[in-house]
C-alpha cells in the first residue's frame, strides 16, 4: 500500500503552487531570530528574512487542512499503517537570494522516493524523501531535498547497535592510549637512544634497551594513503567512510579514520583527540566552538517559532511514548543553529548560500550541544554533538 | 632440493560445500593419494596452515593412517601455501618422514568470511582494525593507493588482472566462474569494495579443499604420475613486517616478503625470470599482482602495468599467469589450488595447458609473511 501511494504521487510529480500563510514578515523573523538566540542585526536592518527561515514561511500549522502534498499524504498513510513516530534525517537547502519583507512566496513539493520498510536503530520504518521549491512570482528563490524516518517504535529498549572494535590494550602501549584519554598524541621514545617509533614495543629495534618513554607528537601531519571503505559492514560505523596512514612530523607513520571531505595523498591533517579513538582532520582553520545548553525552553520556543507543531517538540508525555526520552529539537531549528554558528563566526554580514545538514543522534531537553566548525575556502563544515553522539553534521556555503 | 610432488587432490570448489571442514580435508587427502598410487598407510607426515581447523590428528584418524612422525604448521593465513610443501620438503630430506600430505579444507563461504569485518586479539591489529581498516581488501586498498600514486598505475590496470583471470577461469570446468568472463568495462562497472577496490578487484570466497603429497623424487619416479620436482622452495618475511599492514617501513608500495622468497627460489633453482613457462600468482587482490611481478623480477617497479596491457598475462600473452583462473576466477583455497594447477602445467594435464617444458613458479599469500616455489617435470 505505502510503495503503490508512492508510485502514483511520484508519477504525479509537482504540486501546484501553495501559497505561504503569511508574506515575510518582520514579527515572525523577530520571534525566530529570539528562539535562536541568534544576535545577528543584518536581518533586521536590511529587512530580509534569515536564510534557514525558508521553510518555516510554508509550514502548514497546528491544524492544517487537507493537502496533496506529497509529504503529508505519506507521512498519513504511513501513520495507519503503524509508523507513528518521525525523525528528520536530512536535509539540503540552496538559497538563490534572500527573501524580503513583504514578499508573498508559495511553495511546490514531489516526492522523490520512498523507500522501506528498514530496520533502523529507532525501528523499522520507511524513508521518505521530497524535493521542495519556493518561488516568489516566477522567480525560483530556495529549494530542498528533505528526507524522514517514519518508524513503528521499537518495543522495549532499541536493539543494541553494533559497537566498534575495541584498541587491543598491553602493557606495551598503554601508554598511547592513556595519552589518548588525555588529549595527547603519543609516540614510543626509546629511554637510551632516542629513537621515535609507532607502533609501539617492549625493546628498541635500534639498540635494543627496554626503557621505554613517550614523547608528544605535535599532532600533525600529511596524509601517506588513505581507503574509502564501503563494504562490508564495520561495527560502530556507517560507510563509506575514510581512513588515512598518516606520515608524522616526527618520523612515524599512523592509521586512524579520516573525517571531512575526501582527502589526496599529501594533504594536511591534524589529529583529533576528543573520543576513544584518535581522528585525523584536515589542518584547516577551525571556528572557535560553541556550546549550547539545550533547555525545554529553548526546544519549545524554537519549535514554536518555524510554526513546527509536532508533539515531540514541546510535549513530553507524547515525546516518552513515540520511544523518545524527552522532546528534543526539530531540524528546522537545527538548521538555524547550524546557520547561527557561522554567522556568529565569520561574521554577521557573510550571505549564506546553502546549508546541508544530516541528523545523527536526537538533541533533546537537558542535553548539551557543542558545535565545531572546519573552513574550507567558501564552505564550512560543521558538526554539532551531545554527550551521546553526533546530533549533526552539516555543510554550510557562504558567498566568497 | 631431492623431493617432489607426487600426488595432488581436490574436491569440487564450491560457495557452500553442505559438509564439514574436515570431511573436505579427508576427500581431499584421498583423492591425492589415488592420484600418487598410494595408501593412507604410506603417509608419515601431515602439515597444513594454522588458519585450518582440522587437525592433524583429526585428518589421520578419520583416513585411518596409523603412525605419524611428523606434524607441523605454518602461520600467516595464505602466506603459508608454499611453505607447507616448504615443511615437506624439509622433512623428507632430512629423513624424517618419508610421505608427507600437505592440505588445506575450509568452508570459508559458508562458514566464517575472511572478507568480513574482525579483530583478532593480536596487538598488531589492534593499530588497524578498530581504526575501521577492517577487513584484508581495506588492508590491501591503502597499499594499493600508494602503488597508483607513486607509478601512475590506475584503476583499470587492476581491472586487466581480473578480466586475464576470468578469461582463464571461463575455459576451466572446476572453476566458481566457468563459462563466465569478463570485460574491462565489467570490471569498471562493479562496485567499490574499498577504494581504490572495487568487487572486481576481490577474490572469492569459496568452499573446497586440496591436498598435495611430497614425497623424495627417487620415490616419486615410481609412483603412479610422473613427479613435479621441487627445483626451490622458500619462506619470507620483510623488514617491518606485518600481517597485511606493513606500513611503517620505508616504501609502502613494494612487497619486500616476496622479494626475500625470490631471491632465494632464482638461486637455489639456478632459474631466471626469463625461464619461467607460467607463473601461479597469488590473487587474493589485484594490485597484489601487478606488485609481485615486480618483486619477482619480471619487470621493473612501477612497470608491471606495461607488461600486463594487451593481454600479457592472459594464456596466449608473454607471461602467462594463473592458467586456471586463480582465485578471482577458480577458488579460494588459501593458495593450495594454485600449486595444484602448477602440477597439472607440469605434467602437461592442465585444462589450459601453456606449452613446454621450462619451471613453474608459484607464489602464496602476499602483503604477510609468504612462501614460493619453482616446479619443474622430471626430464
Amino acid at each position: 500500500m505505502i510503495l503503490e501511494t508512492a508510485e502514483r504521487l511520484r508519477a504525479a510529480g509537482e504540486t501546484p503552487a501553495a501559497a505561504g500563510r503569511d508574506p515575510v514578515n518582520l514579527p515572525m523573523i523577530r520571534n525566530w531570530l529570539e528562539a535562536m538566540g541568534d544576535a545577528n542585526p543584518v536581518y533586521e536592518r536590511t529587512g530580509t528574512a534569515p536564510p534557514a527561515m525558508i521553510q518555516v514561511w510554508t509550514m502548514r500549522g497546528l491544524t492544517p487542512p487537507t493537502s496533496t502534498d506529497p509529504l503529508q499524504v505519506m507521512s498519513n498513510l504511513c501513520d495507519e499503517e503503524g509508523f507513528v513516530a518521525v525523525v528528520a534525517t536530512d536535509s539540503s537547502q540552496t538559497y538563490h537570494r534572500h527573501l524580503r519583507v513583504g514578499e508573498e512566496i508559495t511553495v511546490r513539493s514531489r516526492l522523490e522516493s520512498v523507500i522501506g520498510p528498514k530496520r533502523t536503530s529507532l525501528g523499522e520504518g520507511w524513508f521518505i524523501t521530497t524535493v521542495t521549491t519556493w518561488h516568489v512570482g516566477d522567480e525560483k528563490v530556495a529549494e530542498m531535498t528533505f528526507r524522514i524516518l517514519r518508524y513503528r517504535p521499537a518495543a522495549g529498549s532499541p536493539p543494541p547497535t553494533a559497537e566498534p572494535f575495541e584498541p587491543v590494550i598491553t602493557a606495551d602501549n598503554a601508554f598511547f592510549w592513556e595519552g589518548v584519554a588525555a588529549g595527547e598524541l603519543r609516540l614510543q621514545r626509546c629511554g637510551e637512544c632516542g629513537v621515535l617509533r609507532h607502533p609501539p614495543g617492549p625493546a628498541c629495534p635500534a639498540c635494543g634497551s627496554f626503557k621505554q618513554e613517550h614523547a608528544i607528537a605535535a599532532g600533525t601531519g600529511t596524509v601517506h594513503s588513505y581507503v574509502v571503505h564501503h563494504h562490508p559492514p564495520v561495527p560502530g560505523r556507517r560507510a563509506p567512510f575514510t581512513v588515512a596512514l598518516v606520515d608524522l612530523p616526527e618520523g612515524v607513520r599512523m592509521v586512524a579514520e579520516h573525517r571531512g571531505p575526501r582527502p589526496e595523498i599529501g594533504d594536511p591533517v591534524r589529529v583529533d583527540l576528543d573520543g576513544d579513538l584518535p581522528i585525523w582532520r584536515p589542518d584547516v582553520p577551525a571556528l572557535e566552538p560553541w556550546t549550547l545548553d539545550v533547555t525545554p525552553t529553548l526546544i519549545v520556543s524554537t519549535a514554536l517559532a518555524t510554526r513546527d507543531f509536532q508533539n515531540v517538540h514541546h510535549d513530553r508525555d507524547s515525546a516518552v511514548r513515540l520511544g523518545g526520552k524527552d522532546i528534543f529539537l526539530n531540524i528546522l531549528t537545527t538548521t538555524g543553529l547550524v546557520q547561527r554558528f557561522v554567522t556568529d563566526r565569520l561574521g554577521f554580514s557573510r550571505k549564506i548560500k546553502s546549508i546541508r545538514i544530516r541528523l545523527g543522534t536526537p538533541c533533546h531537553a537537558y542535553d548539551t550541544l557543542v558545535f565545531t566548525g572546519q573552513v574550507f575556502g567558501d564552505r564550512v563544515d560543521v558538526i554539532g554533538r551531545t554527550a551521546n553522539g553526533v546530533h549533526v553534521t552539516g555543510s554550510v556555503v557562504v558567498a566568497s | 632440493m631431492t623431493a617432489a610432488i607426487a600426488g595432488i587432490g581436490a574436491t569440487e570448489f564450491s560457495k557452500d560445500s553442505g559438509r564439514s571442514e574436515l570431511r573436505l580435508a579427508v576427500e581431499a587427502i584421498r583423492a591425492a593419494l589415488d592420484d600418487a598410487g598410494l595408501r593412507p598407510a604410506d603417509v608419515s607426515g601431515l602439515c597444513t596452515f594454522t588458519m585450518d581447523n582440522n587437525s592433524e590428528i583429526a585428518v589421520a584418524r578419520e583416513l585411518g593412517i596409523g603412525e605419524l612422525t611428523f606434524l607441523t604448521r605454518i602461520g600467516y593465513g595464505g602466506g603459508a601455501a608454499c611453505a607447507v610443501v616448504q615443511q615437506a620438503v624439509l622433512a623428507v630430506d632430512a629423513g624424517i618422514a618419508d610421505v608427507v600430505v600437505c592440505y588445506r579444507a575450509l568452508n570459508e563461504r559458508s562458514g566464517r568470511r575472511f572478507g568480513q569485518a574482525y579483530v583478532s586479539p593480536d596487538p598488531d591489529s589492534g593499530w588497524h582494525v578498530p581504526m575501521g581498516l577492517a577487513t584484508p581488501a581495506a588492508q590491501v586498498a591503502m597499499v594499493a593507493r600508494r602503488y597508483m600514486h607513486e607509478h601512475g598505475a590506475t584503476g583499470d590496470d587492476f581491472g586487466r588482472v581480473s578480466v586475464a583471470m576470468r578469461r582463464h577461469a571461463a575455459t576451466n570446468p572446476h572453476a566458481w566462474f566457468h563459462g563466465r568472463p569478463i570485460t574491462l568495462d565489467d570490471h569498471r562497472a562493479s562496485r567499490w569494495i574499498a577504494e581504490p577496490l572495487r568487487l572486481l578487484d576481490c577474490c572469492q570466497e569459496s568452499d573446497g579443499a586440496v591436498a598435495v603429497v611430497v614425497t623424495s623424487l627417487e620415490r616419486a619416479r615410481d609412483l603412479a604420475c610422473p613427479p613435479a620436482v621441487i627445483a626451490a622452495a622458500a619462506q619470507g618475511s620483510g623488514p617491518g613486517q606485518f600481517v597485511m599492514t606493513s606500513y611503517y617501513r620505508s616504501s609502502t608500495a613494494t612487497l619486500p616478503e616476496i622479494g626475500v622468497v625470490a631471491r632465494q627460489l632464482w638461486q637455489r633453482s639456478g632459474f631466471r625470470p626469463a625461464d619461467v613457462r607460467t607463473a601461479i600468482l597469488y590473487d587474493h587482490f589485484t594490485p597484489y599482482v601487478l606488485m609481485q611481478l615486480e618483486e619477482l623480477g619480471f619487470c621493473g617497479p612501477g612497470e608491471a602495468r606495461h607488461l600486463i596491457a594487451g593481454g600479457g598475462i592472459e594464456i596466449d600473452g608473454r607471461l602467462p599467469v594463473n592458467p586456471h583462473g586463480g582465485q578471482l576466477g577458480e577458488a579460494y583455497i588459501h593458495g593450495m589450488n594454485g600449486i595444484a594447477e602448477a602440477v597439472r602445467q607440469v605434467r602437461g594435464t592442465a585444462v589450459n595447458q601453456v606449452p613446454g617444458d621450462g619451471p613453474v613458479l608459484v607464489t602464496a599469500g602476499t602483503g604477510v609473511p609468504t612462501s614460493g616455489l619453482v616446479l619443474t617435470p622430471n626430464l
